[in-house]
């Protein structure tokens, strides 16, 4: 009988199978088991992996919190919730299959005596399940949190791997609430895990149209030419949805509309459409190039904040055709509330590339109807010939829908028609839905897979998270600590903002985009 | 567009000349709520006016996941008289979103008669949607005959080996075919695409570092599979021979002994024994066991792990066997298929 030789490390019958490298087998262990993003997230994310085939032989996943309950209780609230959230109807042969890979520690988050057992407990699922040792920590809890988790874990050695194996962490967003709580955060999450073990996670970079801005850019000849200040008038981020705070009053009370959506999701939607081409499509390559363009964003502080912000809350108004209440009148809201619900902000891109080419970034509630895109106007054609009467009306404008009805559309004008000239814009329309039948994978479903892969493209690097605060701090500043801080003026729900987020861009010549 | 078309008829009868002008009518009869969609195009040629209404089933079932303009060609090569049938057609489905109809557009073919045969390269570059690619599935055996410059147009060679009746003269005229028209083109083979749970399930096994030791040793293995699979079978074997380095020493036609890396010796049996294309693999390095198998009652793959001390269960999803779930999966990846042609080069060595 021969001997296995230990020198072979890579498996050559994973040769053209997949394009991306299979996850190890490993432990995913969330911190906050019993919280909501668990239940509706993370194991339906999980199980439509395993459904997939894409989950490595193994793996299995330990719930740590609080509340008492059996492993049995967990699995069962699981199954309901999977069957309740999945994208694929789940089977029963899978689920139960998958539900002997889950398990319920229970323990208070700063209790020494959980994190003794925890660490017993994973050593035996190494053995038993041949999880290498691997672990992947996801801290599905309040930031406030983070800290004795973190703490607790480094005590235990939990944030080092046995026997060669690898241990992450997933830290979940707010990423801190403005610079110094971000860099304390860092600071704290570095303590115990390197920066390159550390993932932090912003659902919106998972979503298939924002990994698509890259694809459309550097894929394809056309439009990187055009792609710069010579060519493009300005650019507007949309985030819009009809919903009301619904349950998270208090959250929104501490947070609002800049902190909760700007600072993450649009701004990172903003250095996809305004970076370099990257030199190559490794994580640090595409986070470099993301980095550069926050710290190129022209700071917007003091008076300015004035002129380039503008900060609105929903009034009462009516919401497809239904009466709804104002923002101060949420359940656990200040109804002397100063957060805001809407922000619009006019924001200028210091590099060479982007030179006065503002991008208008507008997010907020209780607006019209639910939609992300991203339009990027470009300049006018000459206003000869044709564009003498049609002049500031036909600007070609590349609109990349996020979500939802994924696509992109390009307007452009057309002669209609008939003996007579006359021009009308006309839209090219790709629309995923239309042209590909198959269902994207949920963003959970992309971001838990790459963190096992230890792929970090689409997470939020420390330096991007901190510059991004920097930038954002200075708003929030005039806003809460000046003496004569900026309005918030009320919008009526229902309607697209304050009158004075259309001033923004009517003082610029330009207008909104209806949607 | 028509309300509906008949989801499994030709379609429409048209004159060959009026085609693309009674197909701008089809979409002009349309309210507005109708899109048209093409990706590719997807050229089908079958032997058979017999196998056009599966074939329009077929395309039916397609453009629900992948918008494109159909072109199906069916001959009848023994018919008496030389003549040429055209019907054109459209398949529509609701987008995700339920607000629109999205629709593809068919043209099918009937070419009866020896000598109408010759009109297939026209037939298809004449009715091409314009700058899209062209994947041409080809449903019937391969012969001596085929046309350089269709072969030069197509994108992907779209095929099945499974239903091939001389594999090892089939893969010699395909190979030679290539090698004449130094064609670009992507070979699809939905026997290949049918293995591609197996192979994922196959390589899984080996994915720890304690397993991946024992594969370069392996000593036996068994493959399983149903009447009618022997090829699925042989290319599952090609491809480990192809990926694990293994030279044949002694071929007993179901029995193959292979020499590995090593040096040390394999003996690898097939045999004809189940329901599935691919039933049950077993691997043994003697110290360690590895089994997948489909099992009675279940919908999944079953993997066996029996490493010295540890045993491990996991489940995977099963073999696609359905032809339209391969088709869709084949067009999803992309790539060259190097690993195809080098399993390929390795199962013709057994044949």
């Amino acid at each position: 009988m021969a001997q296995p030789s230990e020198s072979t490390t890579i498996n050559p019958l994973r040769e053209g199978l997949t394009s991306r490298p299979k996850p190890q087998p490993c432990t995913v262990v969330i911190f906050g088991a019993s919280g909501d993003l668990t239940y509706r997230k993370l194991i339906p994310a999980l199980y439509n992996l395993a459904e997939d085939g894409d989950l490595p032989t193994g793996l299995t996943v330990v719930g740590f919190a609080r509340r008492e309950k059996t492993d049995d209780q967990f699995r069962k609230e699981l199954e309901e919730a999977a069957r309740k959230y999945s994208r694929q109807t789940v089977k029963d042969e899978l689920w139960k299959h998958f539900a002997d890979s889950v398990f319920y520690h229970r323990s208070e988050f700063g209790d020494d005596e959980g994190y003794r057992t925890l660490a017993e407990r994973l050593s035996k699922i190494d053995k038993e399940r041949g999880t290498q040792g691997n672990r992947l920590f996801y801290l599905s809890v309040a930031p406030s949190e983070f800290e004795g988790i973190l703490t607790k874990l480094y005590s235990f050695g939990l944030n080092k791997a046995p026997d060669g194996g690898w241990a992450r962490v997933i830290v979940e967003k707010p990423f801190g609430t403005d610079l110094p709580s971000a860099q304390l955060l860092n600071q704290t999450v570095n303590r115990t895990f390197h920066e390159s073990d550390t993932y932090r996670i912003d659902h919106f970079l998972g979503k298939e149209t924002a990994q698509n801005i890259m694809v459309l850019r550097f894929a394809n000849g056309i439009f990187e030419p055009l792609w710069n200040h010579r060519y493009i008038d300005h650019v507007q981020i949309t985030a819009s949805e009809p919903l009301g705070v619904e349950a998270r009053g208090p959250y929104y009370e501490s947070s609002g509309a800049l902190r909760d959506m700007v600072q993450n999701h649009l701004l990172q939607l903003l250095c996809l459409v305004a970076m370099e081409p990257p030199t190559d499509l490794s994580a640090d390559s595409v986070r470099d190039e993301k980095v550069k363009v926050i710290r190129a964003l022209r700071p917007i502080k003091g008076d300015d904040v004035a002129k380039n912000v503008v900060r609105g809350q929903y009034a009462e108004g009516a919401i497809n055709g239904k009466n709804v209440i104002a923002y101060r009148k949420e359940d656990r809201v200040n109804p002397e509330s100063m957060t805001e619900t809407f922000v619009a902000l006019r924001i200028l891109v210091d590099n060479w590339r982007w030179a006065d080419v503002p991008f208008y970034v507008r997010v907020g509630k209780r607006l019209p109807k639910g939609s992300t895109e991203i339009a990027v106007q470009f300049k006018d054609a000459p206003p000869v010939l044709f564009n003498r009467e049609t002049l500031g009306q036909g600007a070609n404008v590349l609109v990349i829908r996020i979500q939802p009805d994924e696509g992109i559309s390009l307007r452009m004008q057309a002669k209609m028609p008939g003996a007579t000239l006359r021009i009308e814009p006309v839209k090219m329309d790709f629309h995923y839905g239309t042209s590909f039948g198959k269902a994207s994978p949920e963003a959970y479903e992309r971001l838990l897979l790459d963190a096992m892969s230890g792929d970090a493209t689409l997470f939020a690097r420390r330096d991007e998270v901190e510059n991004a605060w920097k930038f954002i701090d200075n708003i929030e500043n005039a806003w809460h600590k000046s003496d004569k801080p900026p309005g918030l003026f009320d919008y009526p729900a229902g309607s697209w903002g304050p009158k004075e987020a259309d001033d923004l861009l009517q003082r610029d010549g330009r207008a909104w985009r209806r949607l | 567009m028509p309300d509906t078309i008949e989801k499994f008829s030709q379609g429409i009868p048209v004159e060959i000349g009026r085609i693309e002008r009674e197909l701008k009518k089809l979409w002009e009869q349309g309210d507005g709520a109708t899109t048209r969609a093409s990706l590719m195009n997807l050229a089908i040629y079958c032997d058979g006016a017999g196998a056009m209404a599966k074939n329009t089933e077929l395309i039916a079932e397609i453009t629900q996941s992948l918008a494109c303009r159909s072109i199906l060609i069916a001959t009848e090569p023994d018919a008496q008289e030389n003549q040429v049938q055209a019907w054109i057609g459209a398949h529509c489905h609701v987008s995700g979103t339920g607000k629109k109809q999205i629709c593809c557009e068919q043209i099918s073919f009937l070419l009866e008669g020896q000598r109408t045969c010759e009109l297939i390269p026209n037939i298809v570059f004449s009715h091409l949607d314009s700058d899209l690619p062209l994947y041409l599935w080809w449903q019937s055996q391969f012969s001596a005959s085929l046309d350089e410059q269709l072969w030069t147009w197509v994108d992907r060679l779209i095929f099945d080996s499974q239903t091939w009746e001389n594999p090892r003269e089939q893969f010699s005229l395909l190979r030679n075919s290539l090698l004449k028209t130094k064609s670009r083109l992507i070979l699809c083979d939905l026997n290949w695409t049918r293995l591609l749970d197996w192979r994922q399930a196959v390589a899984g096994l080996f994915d720890t570092p304690a397993s991946l030791a024992q594969l370069q040793i392996i000593e036996s293995a068994s493959i399983s599979y149903a009447p009618g699979h022997h090829s699925t079978a042989m290319l599952l074997v090609g491809w480990m021979m192809a990926q694990l380095g293994w030279k044949i020493e002694k071929n007993e036609k179901s029995v193959f002994t292979f020499n590995r890396l090593d040096g040390g010796k394999l003996r690898f049996e097939i045999r004809e024994e189940g329901t599935h294309a691919v039933d049950k693999l077993r691997l043994s390095s003697g110290t360690a066991n590895f089994q997948i198998a489909h099992e009675s009652g279940s919908s999944f793959l079953h993997e066996e792990i029996h490493l010295p001390g540890q045993d491990f269960h996991h489940m995977v999803p099963p073999g696609k066997d359905n032809i339209v779930d391969l088709f869709n999966e084949e067009l999803m990846r992309g790539g060259k298929h190097k690993v195809y042609l080098r399993s390929l080069t390795a199962v013709e060595s057994l044949l």
